[in-house]
């Protein structure tokens, strides 16, 4: 028989990313219904977040209070600013 | 001293209040450590901060343009008299009545490393000065052999400073590799020229080919034209689990100034060969 080790899933609550990320509860369930971050709902429908969540929470907070750019708008521009890295990068890939 | 706030907003001192504003917001866009990810935009972007919350502030202004009063006892500007992490904490929320508390961790930022194909071919320790949050700092940075163009190398916690007691963002190394004509890269394959006499690749030969590792030895099989592709199991870029290979492209080389002899020789060549490459 083999044993296999018991692996927990990298996963983190929303209290949890919460107290690592230095804010209320309450603003990552309202990042999590704005798409900044990305959650998974388990079978018991609790709310889980990926570890490398507390990274983009502090991103969407710098955006927030450097730029004093709103919640909502931090969604759009994380995402071209994702689609600059990746441009970026495809276009160093096809020198 | 930090510089001049005018200069850094790179407006005039008669500027307007909207033309202040004006020139911190275009300024921000583009030097926050979310948008411009070199080492020395964090800088860059509190300095501008600094200079827009003296500049927006019609008091804070005034009291920057009065030149400093010749009276002993007064020293410095007052510039220098207000506490920069009071700033921050405003400009970071603390001042917005949220409290202390502020916590935020740095942001990850880019540099690039420039690396030859042969740096690249061989890895190694190699040193590199940035300019970074706690000025000009050096860094000895183990480079793992046969990096590909475009690969990053992460340095743990040298990135952005955090608020608080919020940690520290990344540095990453992104690798570029200087195109080199002699060692042409695609993925880990590399690809060099291999100059042959007109008697070698008729004949065959061995002839050595310079790799970014040093030299090698290629077997030329006879009847070679150019164009011909050598492959050098194994002579590309290392890498796990399978290295890359060298291809050696056949390059035929014939003298620019035969010597009366050689001249001789081709000409009767060209009378006993029926040889025609342009015949299919």
């Amino acid at each position: 028989m083999s044993i296999y080790p018991l692996a927990l899933p990298r996963r983190l609550s929303v209290d949890r990313v919460a107290q690592a990320s230095g804010v209320h509860p309450q603003l990552i369930v309202r990042f999590i219904e704005l798409g900044l971050v990305d959650v998974q709902r388990d079978s018991m429908g609790r709310l889980w977040l990926d570890p490398d969540s507390v990274a983009r929470v502090a991103r969407v907070q710098r955006l927030h209070f450097g730029l004093s750019l709103n919640y909502a708008a931090i969604g759009l521009v994380l995402d071209l600013l994702d689609r600059i890295d990746e441009l970026e990068r495809r276009e160093r890939s096809w020198i | 001293m930090a510089r001049d706030y005018y200069e850094v907003l790179g407006v005039g001192r008669d500027a307007s209040a909207e033309d202040i504003q004006r020139a911190y917001r275009k300024l921000a866009r583009k030097y926050h450590p979310d948008v411009d990810r070199s080492p020395g935009a964090e800088d860059r972007f509190k300095e501008i901060n600094e200079a827009y919350h003296v500049l927006s502030d019609p008091d804070r202004r005034r009291q920057y343009d009065e030149p400093p009063r010749a009276e002993r006892g007064f020293a410095g500007t007052p510039a220098e008299e207000f506490d920069f992490e009071d700033l921050l904490g405003g400009m970071f929320g603390g001042g917005r009545g949220r409290g202390p508390g502020v916590f935020m961790p740095g942001a990850d930022q880019e540099a690039e490393l420039q690396l030859t194909v042969e740096q690249a071919y061989r890895g190694g320790k190699r040193t590199l000065t940035l300019t970074g949050p706690a000025g000009q700092r050096t860094y000895e940075v183990n480079i793992p052999p046969g990096v590909v163009d475009g690969q990053r190398i992460r340095l743990a916690g040298q990135g952005g400073r955090g608020r608080g007691n919020a940690p520290e963002g990344d540095l990453y190394l992104v690798v570029r590799i200087t195109p080199d004509r002699r060692f042409r890269l695609k993925g880990k394959d590399i690809y060099v020229d291999l100059p042959v006499s007109a008697w070698e690749a008729v004949l065959g030969a061995e002839v050595p080919v310079r790799t970014p590792g040093g030299q090698a030895t290629v077997k030329l099989p006879p009847g070679s034209s150019s164009g011909r592709r050598l492959r050098l199991r194994g002579q590309g870029m290392p890498s796990r689990p399978s290295p890359g290979d060298l291809y050696a492209e056949v390059k035929i080389m014939v003298p620019a100034k035969p010597s009366p002899r050689e001249r001789e020789l081709f000409e009767e060549l060209a009378k006993v060969s029926d040889f025609d490459p342009r015949r299919r």
